[in-house]
């Protein structure tokens, strides 16, 4: 059976950390170093929850003068809402993903 | 200590090239992510960090082409392919149309017959006229191949026009004393002509300098470094691809022990071959680039 779109663990831990502070704009290096997750795999789910309209995407100027601008991403109000709606549902799933990998607990 | 710097410094070269390389398959319309991608390499620690962080721009491109590839409307993608065929077909037999009628009326004109060998009468005994119909008449065909924006067969007639300059200038000097050995002198010309061409079109510069969102950037300067070297030396890059494909085809023609009329000018045949035809298809690389700017070009 075909999963749902947006309910990959890796975009579901995505959507948590970018909902611990909705509002703020977030970077995809610190993004990428908060989930654990490598480039590649980070930056095809922001792509595609920008092209649902639950990512809202800005060029941000540099912190420091010589480097490039920086990409950064926050949920919009709809994004924010639907993703709250997916961590509830997949948090049965999730807890039981957690333990199975708890010492002890199989 | 020495070796580990060594290593990050080539670590981090690389994860710029990877970038640098990784931009050339994004249409300019589709680079934000990449953009976005490469801007937040600058975050790494060290050339390996920056090496794995870059790496993750493989499967993003292949995202990004997928999604603009299911985005273009049906119409659009069939349609794009054959008007490359054609314009490629018909600039590559528009060029034969060229130059076969062109020898014939040649032969009736001067009332000689198409000899190539020591026979009496041949066009050895009119190689100025030969050789300009021969090289004209390719070159013509490159220059109906760019005006039908057809890039392949530019290349196609690229590769001829060398062989036929080079041929005829070889001819006037040596003229043909031993047929066979001459025929492994042409293939060792045509095949230093078609590295020298594949070469050059490989390492030709990017067509898309610019950006078109945000704010204006290339990987390159973005990224603190600077171009390529090849593309900040394009006509060292094309001797690179010459001396390549001369490498290339006298070792071939080596190993397959085909010898090569025993004078030097053969050798300087196969080099100026693969030389000439290195900086030719630089040329057309370059009109390309400009005529892909304009959005005119039909490519590969």
């Amino acid at each position: 059976m075909p999963r749902l779109p947006n309910t990959s663990p890796q975009t579901l831990s995505v959507l948590e950390l970018l909902l611990e502070s909705p509002r703020s704009w977030h970077y995809g290096y610190a993004l990428s170093q908060l989930t654990g997750l490598k480039s590649g795999t980070l930056y095809p789910i922001l792509l595609r929850l920008a092209d649902q309209g639950w990512l809202e995407t800005r060029w941000a100027e540099p912190e420091q003068p010589g480097r490039p601008p920086r990409h950064t991403y926050r949920l919009t109000g709809e994004g924010a809402k639907t993703a709250r709606t997916k961590l509830a549902e997949a948090a049965p799933l999730r807890m039981t993903r957690r333990l199975a990998f708890v010492p002890g607990s199989r | 200590m020495q070796m580990h710097g060594f290593l990050g410094r080539l670590a981090d070269v690389l994860a710029r090239q990877l970038l640098s390389w990784l931009h050339r398959r994004v249409e300019p319309g589709s680079r934000e992510w990449l953009d976005a991608l490469t801007a937040e390499s600058e975050c790494a620690d060290d050339g390996w960090q920056r090496l794995l962080w870059a790496l993750g721009g493989v499967p993003l491109v292949w995202t990004i082409n997928k999604r603009r590839q299911m985005n273009e409307p049906a119409r659009g993608t069939m349609r794009a392919p054959i008007v490359r065929g054609v314009a490629n077909i018909a600039a590559i037999a528009g060029g034969f149309a060229v130059i076969i009628p062109a020898t014939y009326l040649a032969t009736y004109f001067f009332r000689c017959h198409l000899f190539f060998g020591n026979q009496p009468g041949g066009c050895q005994e009119h190689p100025f006229v030969f050789a300009s119909i021969a090289i004209c008449g390719t070159v013509l065909g490159m220059i109906i191949a760019l005006a039908l924006r057809a890039r392949f067969a530019a290349f196609w007639w690229a590769v001829v026009s060398v062989c036929n300059t080079v041929g005829s200038v070889w001819y006037l000097r040596s003229g043909i004393a031993d047929l066979p050995r001459y025929g492994a002198t042409q293939s060792a010309m045509l095949m230093a002509a078609t590295f020298g061409v594949v070469l050059a079109a490989i390492m030709r510069d990017t067509p898309w300098t610019e950006t078109d969102h945000g704010p204006s950037h290339h990987v390159g300067d973005s990224a603190g470094a600077p171009a390529p070297f090849l593309s900040r030396h394009r006509i060292t890059a094309y001797l690179i691809a010459g001396t390549i494909s001369f490498a290339m085809a006298d070792s071939l023609t080596r190993m397959r022990d085909r010898h090569l009329v025993a004078d030097n000018v053969n050798h300087y045949a196969v080099l100026g071959s693969a030389m000439f035809a290195a900086i030719l298809a630089g040329l057309i690389g370059r009109h390309g680039s400009r005529l892909s700017a304009k959005g005119t070009i039909v490519r590969l």
